[in-house]
């Protein structure tokens, strides 16, 4: 009987290791509030309450929804991260001074309105800004928000060696004056036409946050205190947040929940699994790829705005030397018709039917969505005999292989992208395919994202210029002012003395520069729509910029969630304070 | 015995040193760098450069792994490039959940898989054995990420607790969120991922426990052993184990190192908050003081669990001296 009593023993000694263990990995079981208790329990009020007493029509209050993210959030200092999910989690807990809607229009949050030159809030020259905050705003700590505390963030946005991420457009700002606690008057150096990007939630910091230049050892780094709809009780590193209802809120009776849980999960797929088996209710960020699977989830719908922005194919104008003198043309792309014949030589509809699932758009230009969208600008058509007699009249005459010749040279491109990117390289073949289709030998050579989008420095082809067709996806946010410069200004071409150029297709026209100078100095954004459209449809004209298509934000939700939508200009939890439970 | 070890961790130090060279190296040739995360159309050039600055990335490679080792030798882990935390809260928070599972993994792989070996040759060519190195066969082969995600779809998603209706096991995670501690919860988390990493070490460890097993049943000793008429379970258990047991000892001796390392698919499919993922995220995001950190634990567990072994052996086998 010797062994035995030998792996009894052993076993004790494991039970009693786990047991340890187990409770090891808590080290404050105790913090955990209790009175969170079973909030999903308390549907029973609406369903059994007497058709006599007359229940008010409308969502129910309460419950507790749990949201799966599948990227950790590192910091929820707005100042100091850009990852999307930490965004996630700040649109529950900030608000700021205006809010963009569905639409791609902005509508008033903790600001009376949204300041236009035509209510006074901009001035004429469009460089001071005013904005007058609600009656009795105050954070989810119960200390009042005023114009000091945008002053305050403003300030600690421009501390230097902290690591703030962006110091764009608030360090055009000249001072920030508070004639009173409700008004805020931010006067800007020079005119900066996106000016009502800034403060709109995670950039407003409570003066209670602490002295800027210690900005890295900040509680509110891991507990930040905002005026929105939910305030953080927990977090978990890798595991989940858990927001409760901010009593102070606002507008009342807002929001409808008592809980909800941001639930950190390491892959989509996990997030999908979870989904499915019920144990959370709403997943961020889908693919085009997951939506067969998910149209077939019992109780799970999807939501998918369009978002603005999308693929694109860079063709380099330039000469293809490293680096190359952006002066110097490019043998083949330099011609227009050349282009123009790419454009159309593409079925974009294809890539979308095939690669898709039929969950995106045509790209059409750089303003596809929002207010600033250029309606007037539709997607190059699929017109492969189009194609083909442009590069006829371009001179290049198709050789014995069927690629195309001119003057003894082959028309042959180098197509390059992020590698290991599934979606990217499947679009490739197909691009290549419909490119030999018109004559045209497109060579794939992909190299890794940091390669490709990395830096001068780093050697990335796009800033040296040793390139002739790159492509990969970028879009230009809420207000495209800062993208069209990047892309289309002459002064934005990189080179030596400009490593840090964004203008990667080596886009050179006055008439744009003109353009681009002019929007910076107008204050009325209805104007500035129209020249951004008229030089959107310069570089359409062009075609030195080929959009392929235009990509959906998709999350998906379990149907016991009411009033949940997407915002393709914000995120999964923008409209969190409206949502509801069956 | 005292003067061995102490040599030997002297030994250690210049190696630790040019591990932490070759790494810090290594990482700065990957492509990239820290600020690729940040590059989107609303973080401009100057933003960039002054990022660049402030996190200390623009002075020449030898002078930042200066002010890295510098800082090390004084204690200072350094801050993490992207989450501004320290490296070693970062660690020690997901240190505890990583040797929570690993250990429990370990020691219930050892469990099954020593008495399992043995028992396979002892009677080799049984039905028993066969089935455990079938078993052992499985456990090598089958893909973790491919167990684990069978396991999900079968106890979180189509088997349904009947008192509940919800999912009979979790789908991952430690605790439930919110929850206050219970053991019954805990354990109801740990079933999953543990069984997906017992299975996987059984592999290794029902070879190693038959194969060393094997090989001392065929020596003399043993034959004397049975000569002098002792009974069959004492000459296996007193005589051939202990001495079966060194090739297993030389492979518990490099895996426990993995142990801190965590488990990085398993992890990651069972949304454990571990170390696997904390050094996975870290490569991702080319968070290069965080990366030296985990590597820096790493080079000092495995020359450590070198030595362990080294003495562990003596133990076992009173042949082998230290001088």
């Amino acid at each position: 009987m010797k062994p035995q009593s030998h792996i009894q023993k052993m076993l004790g000694v494991f039970f009693a290791v786990s047991l340890i263990l187990a409770a090891c990995a808590t080290p404050a079981p105790t913090s955990a509030p209790a009175t969170s208790a079973p909030a999903a329990t308390v549907a029973p009020a609406a369903t059994s309450a007497p058709a006599a007493t007359a229940v008010p029509a409308g969502p129910k209050k309460g419950g507790k929804v749990t949201l799966a993210v599948w990227q950790s959030p590192v910091t929820l200092n707005g100042l100091l991260g850009t990852q999307t999910v930490m965004n996630v989690v700040l649109n529950l807990v900030t608000e700021g001074m205006t809010e963009v809607q569905p639409d791609g229009t902005r509508v008033a949050a903790l600001a009376k309105e949204v300041p236009t030159v035509q209510n006074g809030g901009v001035s004429a020259d469009g460089k001071t800004i005013t904005y007058k905050l609600k009656e009795k705003l105050v954070f989810s700590d119960g200390k009042p928000v005023e114009c000091e505390d945008f002053k305050y963030s403003w300030q600690a946005i421009m501390t230097p060696n902290v690591g703030i991420v962006s110091t764009t457009g608030y360090s055009s700002i000249d001072t920030i004056d508070c004639p009173d606690p409700a008004t805020v008057v931010v006067k800007y150096k020079a005119f900066f036409a996106p000016y009502l990007t800034l403060f709109n939630g995670s950039d407003l910091i409570p003066r209670s946050a602490g002295d800027p230049k210690g900005m890295k050892d900040w509680a509110h780094n891991r507990k930040p205190v905002g005026a929105g709809p939910f305030t953080i009780e927990e977090w978990k590193t890798d595991e989940f947040i858990r927001l409760k209802r901010n009593d102070k809120y606002r507008e009342a009776g807002k929001p409808l929940l008592d809980e909800v849980v941001v639930r950190i999960v390491p892959s989509s797929e996990v997030a999908m699994q979870l989904l499915a088996s019920g144990e959370v209710d709403i997943m961020w960020n889908n693919t085009e790829a997951d939506t067969p699977q998910l149209e077939k989830m019992a109780g799970v719908k999807i939501s998918a705005p369009l978002q603005i922005g999308g693929e694109r194919l860079f063709l380099n104008m330039a000469e293809n030397k490293d680096p190359s003198d952006p002066k110097k043309p490019h043998a083949i792309l330099s011609d227009v018709k050349v282009r123009q014949a790419i454009a159309f030589g593409i079925n974009k509809q294809r890539i979308i039917e095939k690669l898709l699932n039929n969950k995106a758009k045509p790209g059409s230009s750089e303003l596809n969505a929002g207010y600033f969208e250029c309606k007037s600008i539709q997607a190059y058509p699929y017109d492969a005999a189009k194609a083909k007699s442009l590069l006829d009249e371009a001179g290049w005459k198709p050789g014995a292989d069927g690629i195309r010749v001119k003057d003894g040279n082959k028309l042959r491109l180098k197509y390059s992208t992020t590698s290991g990117n599934k979606l990217r390289e499947d679009s490739q073949v197909l691009v290549v395919e419909d490119m030999k289709a018109i004559g045209i030998d497109m060579f794939i050579e992909n190299a890794p994202s940091s390669v490709v989008i990395g830096t001068w420095d780093g050697g990335s082809p796009r800033r040296h210029g040793n390139f002739d067709i790159i492509m990969y996806t970028t879009n230009a946010g809420i207000d495209p002012h800062s993208q069209m410069v990047n892309l289309w200004s002459s002064a934005n071409i990189p080179s030596v003395d400009n490593k840090g150029g964004l203008n990667y297709t080596r886009f050179n026209d006055p008439k744009a520069d003109a353009l681009l100078k002019q929007a910076s100095g107008e204050p009325d954004p209805a104007k500035r729509r129209d020249m951004y459209c008229q030089l959107a449809q310069m570089t359409y004209d062009q075609a030195n910029m080929i959009y392929l298509y235009q990509r959906s934000a998709i999350d998906s939700y379990r149907d016991k969630v009411l009033g949940f939508t997407s915002n393709a200009w914000s995120n999964t939890a923008y409209n969190a304070k409206e949502w509801s439970l069956k | 015995m005292g003067k061995y070890i102490l040599r030997r961790l002297l030994q250690a130090i210049p190696l630790v040193i040019l591990i932490s060279m070759t790494v810090f190296l290594l990482m700065n040739l990957i492509p990239g760098g820290p600020l690729a995360a940040y590059e989107s159309p609303g973080i401009t050039p100057e933003d960039l450069e002054r990022l660049k600055h402030e996190l200390g990335l623009d002075v020449p490679l030898h002078i930042q792994y200066w002010n890295w080792l510098s800082a090390i030798i004084r204690g200072n882990w350094g801050t993490s490039i992207v989450s501004g935390r320290p490296v070693l809260t970062e660690i020690t928070e997901r240190i505890f959940n990583t040797l929570y599972l690993s250990i429990v993994a370990f020691i219930g792989s050892l469990l099954i898989s020593i008495p399992l070996g043995v028992t396979s040759a002892t009677r080799q060519y049984s039905k028993i054995d066969n089935l455990a190195t079938t078993i052992a066969f499985f456990g090598q082969s089958i893909p973790i990420f491919w167990m684990g995600l069978i396991l999900i779809i079968i106890f979180n998603v189509m088997i349904k607790n009947p008192n509940t209706g919800g999912p009979l096991l979790p789908g991952g995670g430690m605790s439930t969120i919110g929850s206050d501690f219970s053991f019954e919860d805990r354990l109801k988390h740990l079933i999953l991922p543990a069984s997906v990493l017992i299975f996987f070490n059984l592999g290794t460890h029902v070879r190693y426990t038959r194969s060393g097993m094997l090989d001392v049943l065929h020596q003399d000793y043993i034959r004397t052993a049975h000569a002098k008429g002792l009974n069959k379970r004492t000459v296996i258990l007193k005589h051939a184990l202990r001495n079966s047991l060194l090739p297993l000892i030389t492979i518990i001796g490099l895996e426990l190192p993995g142990l801190f390392n965590g488990a990085l698919i398993t992890e990651t499919i069972f949304s454990w908050p571990g170390m696997g993922r904390l050094f996975f995220n870290s490569i991702d995001r080319a968070d290069y003081s965080v990366m030296m950190g985990v590597l820096l634990m790493n080079a000092i567990l495995i020359v450590l669990s070198g030595l362990l072994t080294d003495i562990v052996y003596g133990f076992l086998n009173p042949r082998i001296r230290f001088d």
